[in-house]
């Protein structure tokens, strides 16, 4: 088992984690066409390498937050300017 | 309205043995004297504080993530504080101290000029206190937290599943004189307190647990 | 069955005198029992061992053919010795101990081990050809249930009886700075260094004793070893585990350990979380591929000498030693210091055996150059293999080097935590190999202790750390040996467990099957016990020969976990499978209610009698424990934003002491939860959720307010357990609840969707919501859960004069189902949007964003979608089963019955379905296929609900 290292926390097994999914911004509800909403919804670039994904520490601080994750190695590094508010 | 029996308390442990009541709360009269005991600490007050995590709040509640305090004056003297996660804590008093504690820390949130909170989950949430050397050896058969004092000296406090139950780890060593022995706090939320409190007895069997209260327990 | 009067003491005339190293106790003797005989062992002994002292060649048979097998490697790879012990089946016999009494069988053999019946099938070999089980035993295939029984007889794995005692299987965690895998020399010597520098160690040794090697060598090694051992056992900082073993190595160095022998449990696994791993696993002695090479007498030198020097047992009285290396020569002088005639064949000099010969075991061997030598034990020192399971798992596959005949691991692919010593890493003397381990053992403390820096920063208030570069371990040379697979390429067995001969390989080539990772899946070779560790390199070797490439060029199978098999149990470990209970539970459990299991939750299901319960709920006053419904303490001024949001209907004019129903979609617009809100005071709000949703709602909406609102001021705390939830339901409700509360109940006062405060049998801080799931006049009593108990006895003592009777989830779902209400995941899936749930009324799209929006004004405008409907079947005889198919069209599903209870209210079936927009109109007519293949007619209602479709009863 991984260990994912939580901004909050340090570094906990990745069971502690639930995985949400490649960081993505939301389109406007009000103007977004069908297309752009759903590729917001299902399409994944899922690159072999870094990617910014967004988790959340469910078994700990219970706080989401971004980080940057090399999927070839699993190395991470801190993501900058993501979510994760401390309040 | 009718005349009805006044109200009893109930913990959300339950063992087998004779049962006391004390200020109200109905809870087990099994006496431990062994080295390694699990004691129900359900009648204690609970409050969670929610604010900014560097703030006046902190300051006034005295200590942050991961660490705990025990205000020796000031609205919360006696109890204990525990920075639960980041901008939350977690603050403990005695059984019956609700009402004060929850005006300190509702004075607290409120002279603070900051989006605060304060919830008191006394009801909801399941404590026990484990004590005795064994302790960490025991909890490592059900939390993969290292539990060595480089990562959890005393003082310190996490957030972690325990037997697969989120639960706060507090670590609380009782102070006998000059003797120190090791002591935990274990949080969890209510319902699932009776599951937890079973699993620490069954990995703690090996090493002669024990439940109830030693006699110079606080509780 | 044996009989008593058959058993008789076998005498153990092949102890030797003692020996330097042995490690059996001789001034103790105990007793066991093999295929019904009485035998002695002295403690120390393993079960192979003290039958090899009674003269016992042959331990078992083989897997496919039942050939007479021996003991081959003496250890617990030892594919000729797994065996029944009592209850335990496939017990490494060369491993484990000897106990008193202990009860020891060969498995599955009939009617025994000497006259097997099943043995004709090494005359049938030919039809149990390479990859018989793909070509065999397949068509036709409704006869595999017949194929599987007649397969059955004739492997022999042993047998678990139903009865069999349950054994205790532990599990615990561990965080070791440094984890040293094996405890020979090299092992040791990390161990040492690495604890001398400041590191925790955990030392696992899959053997007995720690040693490795050095156990059955000479008197130098002794004395290495007895100083090794001496010094790690007075090291405070190294934890040792024999008769353990690194079972597998996963990202991170997370590392599952099973560790035996332990007092109060039958194994335990440790998953350890090490800082560096130090692989020590040593070398693994390889078979020689030859005619007749599963005979018994044909042993590894190293299964020699550990029978010689360890258990002071002579294997054989005339020996033949086929070495190609000074491990060989050592194992030909130590046979003969135990007055073994021994004849040398040194492969060195160009000389080889090309067979054994002998029926039961070896009588003669041939060689090369034509001649017979009659013998009856074959040693053969041909060569290592390097057990790399733990590097490969770090992602280091190794690389064949012809100059040392063996894979070795290749220490560039290494990753920075994982350090190879000894061994698997390399060759030297002892003490290079020990120089080596020493270094390795302070580098590996060195990265662990900057490893633990970095994680420290990581934690709460973590002091800063720098990052410290791992520095390079010197490698290890390597030593010259011949390379040696096979006598010729069409004798004998590669894989003594799977009964996979070398001839299998070339056929398998033969066949299409050109690579090692195919023919090891076509002819099962390494995938027995042994897991490769004996047979891999043969058999790339013989692919490479098969194919025409090189060893390097055709390279090994990958090794995965496990690294040795391990049981069942252990990986089950201690069970953590978390229960909730309400407060109320010891009551239910006293009232005999049946369990059911909701999610975690163990809730009353009935207590006997559901429909008797729905009906005291319409006609009287019913509660239930509905403690797991979710709930949240909302607070903070911009509670109404998140509820806009989080809501398909409007939140913004909710007052003081009003509830309001709402319903929640996912972004993809598919319903998510629903559930009533309430709003206690100015900016403090107790939402409630579905049971099951609880948890979902909670993330939910934190993911929202941490991701993409964080300058909202709300606080969210769950509180679904801070309070004992009491549902009191029925026309007697009011007049049961007046006599408790201090709550002015009038309906003028407290009208339907209100929400009041206040004090419940004397219980303060009491939430009482005027809401109906069931239909009836009722409130949703929220009390301090420390209360729960005392206020649900007060209701049942208070309301006895009203009929007042407990009801359970069954209960519910037939009131709710007779109201039409949905429930979501029942009468909603995962691709139910909001307008198929029939929420039109609910769903605002004309209010700013909220979640699901776009999808939903997508679906209104788009029209066509499935409906939840009610329905009603015509024959009032027939229930259909939920998830019963709608047929319709010509023979299409056009949806599924989702739910379905015979209404004890209306006295008929009541049903909601999901069908085609076309289909949904009330009176339209579907059939509804039933699960024993017959059809029904079902009619679409008005209304979901089928029982008071106004909604007159809980507004009165």
């Amino acid at each position: 088992m991984m260990l994912l290292t939580c901004p909050n926390c340090g570094a906990r097994n990745v069971s502690e984690f639930r995985y949400v999914g490649e960081a993505k911004s939301r389109p406007d509800p009000e103007t977004a066409t069908p297309e752009q909403w759903r590729r917001y919804l299902y399409f994944h670039r899922n690159p072999a390498g870094w990617i910014s994904e967004t988790w959340y520490h469910g078994s700990g601080c219970r706080r989401y937050f971004g980080i940057e994750r090399n999927t070839v190695d699993n190395a991470q590094r801190s993501a900058a300017g993501t979510a994760g508010a401390t309040s | 309205m009718s005349d009805i029996a006044a109200p009893i308390a109930r913990t959300a442990l339950s063992f087998p043995g004779p049962l006391r009541t004390v200020d109200g709360w109905e809870t087990t009269a099994r006496h431990a004297t062994g080295g390694l005991r699990l004691t129900d600490l359900g009648p204690l007050v609970k409050l969670t504080v929610r604010g900014p995590a560097d703030g006046s709040v902190r300051t006034a509640l005295g200590t942050s993530f991961g660490r705990t305090a025990r205000p020796r004056g000031g609205p919360l003297a006696g109890a204990l504080v525990v920075g639960s996660g980041p901008g939350e804590w977690l603050v403990l008093g005695a059984p019956g101290t609700g009402g004060e504690l929850l005006a300190g820390v509702g004075a607290i949130v409120a002279d603070s000029g900051e989006f605060a909170s304060v919830v008191d989950v006394t009801h909801g949430r399941a404590l026990v206190r484990l004590t005795g050397e064994a302790a960490p050896l025991l909890l490592s058969k059900v939390c993969a937290i290292d539990l060595t004092d480089r990562v959890v000296p005393n003082g310190s406090a996490f957030r972690s599943s325990v037997a697969r139950v989120v639960t706060d780890v507090v670590r609380d060593d009782r102070a006998d004189g000059a003797a120190r022995t090791r002591s935990y706090l274990l949080h969890c939320e209510r319902s699932s307190g009776q599951y937890l409190a079973d699993s620490l007895v069954d990995a703690g069997i090996e090493y002669g647990i024990e439940v109830g209260a030693a006699a110079a327990d606080p509780i | 069955m044996t009989r008593p009067g058959a058993r008789r003491r076998a005498a153990a005339d092949h102890r030797l005198g003692a020996r330097p190293g042995e490690v059996i106790d001789r001034s103790r003797t105990i007793e066991f029992r093999w295929n019904g005989v009485t035998h002695t062992a002295h403690p120390g002994d393993t079960i192979a061992s003290a039958l090899a002292a009674a003269g016992v060649r042959m331990f078992a048979r083989s897997y496919k053919y039942h050939r007479p097998r021996g003991l081959l490697t003496a250890d617990i790879f030892d594919p000729g010795a797994i065996l029944q012990v009592g209850d335990e089946p496939n017990v490494r016999a060369a491993h484990r101990l000897v106990e008193p009494g202990m009860d020891v069988r060969s498995q599955n053999t009939w009617p025994s081990l000497r006259y097997d019946v099943k043995a004709v099938n090494q005359l049938a070999g030919r039809f149990l050809a390479t990859g018989f089980y793909y070509k065999t035993f397949i068509k036709p295939e409704r006869l595999w249930p017949t194929y599987e029984k007649v397969l059955r007889q004739f492997v022999h794995a042993g047998e678990v009886p139903p009865d069999s005692e349950q054994p205790y299987f532990d599990k615990r965690y561990a965080h070791p700075d440094v984890l040293v895998a094996g405890g020979g020399p090299a092992g040791l010597a990390a161990a040492l260094s690495a604890a001398r520098a400041g590191a925790r160690v955990m030392l696992v040794e899959q053997e007995h004793q720690l040693g490795g090697h050095l156990r059955w060598g000479d008197a130098d090694d002794l004395r290495l070893r007895d100083e090794l051992v001496a010094a790690v056992e007075a090291e405070a900082g190294i934890e040792v585990l024999t008769d353990s073993v690194v079972a597998a190595r996963y990202d991170d160095n997370w590392l599952a350990l099973v560790q035996r022998g332990l007092p109060h449990v039958a194994e335990r696994l440790i998953k350890a979380r090490a800082g560096t791993l130090v692989v020590a696993a040593g070398l693994i002695e390889r078979p020689y591929v030859f005619a007749g090479n599963d005979l018994p007498g044909v042993m590894l030198s190293t299964a020699v000498r550990r029978l010689l020097n360890l258990y002071a047992v002579r294997p054989g009285r005339r020996a033949v030693v086929f070495t190609a290396n000074p491990e060989g020569d050592a194992a030909a002088a130590d046979l003969r210091a135990a007055g073994v005639d021994v004849v040398e064949v040194d492969a060195r000099h160009g000389r080889t055996v090309v067979r054994a010969t002998g029926r039961g075991g070896v009588e003669a061997v041939e060689l090369s150059d034509g001649s017979r030598i009659e013998a009856d034990l074959l040693v053969t020192a041909i060569g290592w293999t390097a057990p790399t399971s733990l590097l490969n798992m770090s992602g280091a596959n190794p690389v064949y080097r012809p100059d040392a005949a063996r894979f070795v691991p290749d220490p560039g692919a290494t990753p920075d935590g994982v350090i190879a010593v000894g061994g698997i890493a390399g060759d030297g003397t002892r003490e290079e190999l020990v120089a080596h381990a020493e270094a390795a053992g302070r580098e590996a403390a060195a990265r662990a202790s900057a490893l633990a820096a970095v994680h420290a920063a990581g934690r709460p208030d973590g002091p800063a750390a720098t990052p410290r570069p791992a520095e390079p371990v010197p490698a290890l040379g390597l030593r010259h040996h011949p390379e040696l697979f096979y006598a010729t390429p069409t004798g004998g067995f590669v894989d003594m467990s799977e009964d996979v001969s070398a001839k299998d390989i070339l056929t398998a080539v033969k066949e299409g099957y050109d690579s090692s990772e195919l023919v090891k899946r076509y002819t099962t070779a390494t995938m027995g016990p042994a897991q490769g560790k004996l047979e891999t390199v043969n058999t790339v070797a013989l692919v490479a020969h098969a194919t025409g490439k090189t060893i390097a060029e055709t390279g090994a199978t990958t090794w995965r976990p496990m690294y040795t098999p391990i049981t069942l149990g252990a990986l089950a470990g201690r069970k953590f499978e978390p229960v909730r209970h309400s407060p109320v539970q010891p009551w239910h459990e006293a009232h005999k209610a049946t369990p059911l299991i909701a999610g975690q939750w163990i809730r009353p299901e009935h207590y006997g009698d559901p429909a008797a319960e729905v009906r005291n709920v319409r006609a009287g006053v019913g509660i239930i424990d509905v403690t797991p419904i979710g709930k949240l303490d909302l607070q903070g001024p911009d509670v109404p934003k998140l509820l806009n949001l989080l809501y398909v209907n409007k939140w913004s004019k909710l007052g003081i002491g009003r509830v309001r129903y709402g319903v929640m979609c996912a972004e993809d617009g598919v319903v998510l939860d629903d559930g009533v809100t309430g709003r206690l005071a100015e900016n403090h709000y107790l939402m409630s959720t579905t049971s099951s949703g609880a948890g979902t709602v909670w993330e939910w909406a934190e993911n929202w307010l941490q991701t993409e609102h964080p300058e909202w001021q709300i606080h969210i705390t769950p509180v679904t357990t801070a309070f004992a939830s009491i549902n009191v339901a029925g026309p007697k409700s009011r007049e049961l609840l007046a006599r408790l509360t201090d709550v002015d109940l009038d309906n003028t006062a407290f009208g339907y969707m209100n929400v009041r405060t206040g004090t419940i049998a004397g219980v303060d801080n009491c939430v009482l919501w005027r809401i109906g799931f069931t239909g009836e006049l009722s409130y949703e009593l929220h009390v301090p859960a420390s209360y729960g108990l005392h206020v649900w006895e007060a209701l049942m003592a208070t309301g006895a004069d009203l009929g007042i009777a407990p009801f359970g989830v069954e209960a519910q779902r037939i009131l709710r189902l007779e109201k039409g209400h949905f429930i979501v995941g029942q009468d909603t899936d995962g691709l139910t949007k909001a307008y198929s749930a029939g929420l039109d009324r609910v769903v605002k799209l004309d209010k700013s964003d909220f979640a699901g929006k776009p999808e939903l004004a997508w679906q209104a405008a788009r029209g066509e979608y499935p409906m939840l409907v009610g329905l009603r079947p015509l024959d009032t005889s027939v229930i259909p089963e939920e998830a019963s198919q709608i047929i319709s069209d010509g023979g299409y599903i056009v949806g599924r019955i989702t739910s379905s209870r015979l209404s004890p209210t209306l006295g008929h079936p009541i049903c909601l379905g999901q069908v085609d927009a076309h289909l949904a109109d009330p009176g339209t007519r579907l059939t509804v296929r039933l699960r024993n293949g017959s059809d029904t007619t079902v009619e679409v209602t008005a209304e979901h609900a089928h029982f008071d479709p106004e909604g007159e009863r809980q507004r009165v």
